[in-house]
């Protein structure tokens, strides 16, 4: 035997209370995990080229205020856009579907979006069909997979938040985008629908580079400036961001969540680490008398704390890594997450949590080894 | 006459309890002689295991001096005394003397493990110290695999492997049968006879102390012959 031995052996002296509170750092450590990397993703966008291009313009009052549709000459204008369409949120209930439509339609202008789509991909003459009949629709692929549709399949809406119903035929489907759920149809069926009442939800902007976006979201905001209708121009993903904000401030919630994570890890190690140190104390008090220093039982201690942290790192950290490399996140989260990586930095992160608690959990434990003399261990149990 | 191994003078240990004060040892004199097998008698709160303890370099006397082989115990910072009490002094407690995850080869061992011994030359030593107390064939049992009587063998093997001058035992028999004890207290008397180690025992047990070449009385603090 030697003295790192003598701590493996301590360490599972208690194999069902080791279990636990390594499972118990696990856990906990897969959930720091799960929730740093959630808020990662909704923080920093996904490096999707597509998805900074595009920029969403709605009015600045709130979401559900329509914008007028004479702005589209004003920013058919404005320098550094591609192109820009209606992009009008119809939100009906889909035929068959109860309460709650998984996939949303936006009414557009299909001539305007084919660059919008950048990165769908869709067969010509499916586009060419869908351009040139204005009661139809595209679908993406994942919403056709769903409800086993077909090209020439009429789809019935009705409207939830629009006075009118919707009877769709399908055009084409596309795919490859970040989020393959869709329906687009024509704003012009929206519009005469609605006796022509010369709005839009938003407008759908794509810029020319990555670089001139920001510039673009810029001159949008400044164009309708003190008009009837002011707008908030941002960036596809900061408006889906805004979206999620809109009924929690998940960053705040994320925060606070992992914040109170690390503390039960806090605990559960300390207290771990207190009932092993306790139900020892005679024992350290004749290793003490057989001649061992403080510091070699300080090491003990904090080899042991250390050493069950890591185990729990290993664990948790390592596992939240295989778990979400292994797993579709994106048809999990319904397309909220794409990409879900579990970064170096954020590894790092768990481990040096980890490693943190296993030296702040042992400083209870050896304050007391310290102060109590050999005498006084002695005496415990005795 | 042998050489004295412990030379104590004027020793007094008081504690503080609250108000009161508590006075375990009083200006103890006392010498113990190489070789001898010192049974340390006297009720129960007498003082024995507080002397016993300052002795042994666990424990610090209010006052006075004990020096063990010239060396002022009561003088040496808490690290010396560890390297001192590895080299110097081999302990046997009463009960629950045993780490319960080791096994008793590990457990005798343990003293070794603060050494630069190699590992062959520690099996060795560990090997004669457990054969002297007769548990040879018992090394790789866990304590809880072993009786009262050979946990305390064991025991008395881990304080001779590092081969001490000194034995210290407080109470070794307190928990044994009369057969285990007997076993125990010859171990201990052989010690003193053939392997020429100075044995001090705490006891309370005059058939203990008969085993003994010597025993003083401890009595409120006080030696009384
Ligand atoms: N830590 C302590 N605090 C206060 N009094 C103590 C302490 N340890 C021992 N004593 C007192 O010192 C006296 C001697 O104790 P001890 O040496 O353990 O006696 P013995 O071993 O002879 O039974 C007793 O009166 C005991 O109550
Ligand atoms: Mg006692």
């Amino acid at each position: 035997m030697n003295l790192p031995g003598f701590v493996i052996r301590n360490a599972f002296r208690n194999k069902r209370r080791f279990a636990l509170s390594v499972s118990s750092v696990a856990a906990s450590l897969f959930l720091l995990v799960m929730l740093q990397v959630a808020l990662r993703e909704l923080t920093n966008p996904i490096n999707d080229e597509g998805s900074s291009l595009r920029i969403i313009v709605r009015n600045k009052v709130s979401l559900a205020q329509p914008l007028p549709a004479r702005q589209l000459q004003r920013l058919d204008k404005i320098p550094g856009i591609v192109t820009v369409s209606p992009f009008s949120f119809y939100g009906g209930l889909y035929k068959g579907d109860e309460k709650f439509t998984s996939f949303a339609q936006f009414a557009v202008d299909p001539k305007r979006t084919l660059p919008l789509l950048s990165d769908a991909k869709i067969p010509k003459e499916q586009l060419a069909a869908w351009i040139a009949d204005q009661t139809s629709c595209i679908v993406g692929q994942m919403t056709a997979d769903r409800y086993g549709l077909k090209i020439g399949d009429r789809m019935q809406f009705t409207g939830q938040i629009y006075p009118c119903d919707l009877d769709l035929k399908i055009a084409g489907f596309y795919h490859g985008t970040a989020d393959d759920r869709n329906l687009m149809f024509h704003q012009k069926y929206l519009d005469e629908l609605l006796g022509d009442p010369g709005t839009v939800g938003t407008w759908w902007v794509l810029a020319a580079s990555v670089a001139e976006a920001p510039l673009v979201t810029e001159r949008i905001n400044q164009a309708f400036a003190n008009s009837s209708a002011e707008v908030r121009a941002e960036s596809e993903r900061a408006f889906v961001l805004g979206f999620v904000s809109m009924w929690a401030n998940i960053k705040t919630l994320i925060g606070g969540i992992s914040i109170v994570v690390i503390f039960a890890l806090l605990l559960v190690t300390v207290s771990t680490m207190s009932m092993a140190i306790r139900e020892r104390f005679r024992e350290l008090a004749i290793l003490k008398a057989i001649g061992f220093r403080r510091r070699e039982l300080f090491a003990f201690i904090l080899a042991e704390s250390f050493g069950l942290a890591m185990c729990g790192a290993v664990l948790g950290a390592g596992g939240a890594w295989v778990v979400f490399h292994s797993l579709d996140i994106q048809k999990l989260s319904n397309g909220l997450f794409v990409m879900f990586e579990v970064t170096p930095r954020l590894m790092g992160l768990a481990f040096s949590v980890a490693a943190l608690l296993g030296v702040v959990a042992a400083i209870a434990p050896m304050f007391t080894v310290a102060r109590t003399s050999v005498v006084e261990g002695l005496k415990t149990l005795d | 006459m042998a050489e004295t191994i412990v030379k104590i003078r004027e020793l007094t240990k008081l504690y503080a309890q609250g108000e009161i004060q508590v006075t375990a040892l009083d200006r103890i004199a006392l010498d113990i002689a190489a070789g001898e097998f010192l049974a340390l008698m006297g009720p129960s709160g007498s003082g024995k295991s507080t002397l016993l303890h300052i002795i042994a370099g666990v424990d610090r006397p209010t006052s006075g001096e004990c020096l063990v082989q010239g060396v002022d115990v009561t003088k040496l910072n808490e690290s010396e005394l560890a390297d001192w009490r590895n080299q110097n002094v081999g302990f046997v407690f009463q009960t629950f003397n045993l780490i319960p995850v080791l096994t008793a080869f590990e457990n005798v061992e343990l003293p070794l493990l603060l050494t630069q011994l190699g590992r062959a030359q520690r099996r060795k030593q560990v090997e004669a110290a457990l054969d002297l107390v007769g548990l040879a064939d018992r090394m790789h049992h866990l304590p809880k695999q072993l009786s009262g009587g050979q946990e305390q063998r064991v025991a008395i093997a881990r304080a001779l492997v590092t081969d001490p001058k000194l034995v210290v035992a407080d109470e070794p028999t307190g928990n044994l049968d009369s057969h285990s004890a007997h076993e125990v207290l010859g171990i201990l008397q052989s010690l003193s006879q053939q392997a020429g180690k100075t044995v001090i025992m705490v006891t309370h047990d005059p058939k203990a102390a008969a085993f003994g070449s010597r025993s003083i009385h401890l009595e409120k603090g006080e030696l009384t012959r």
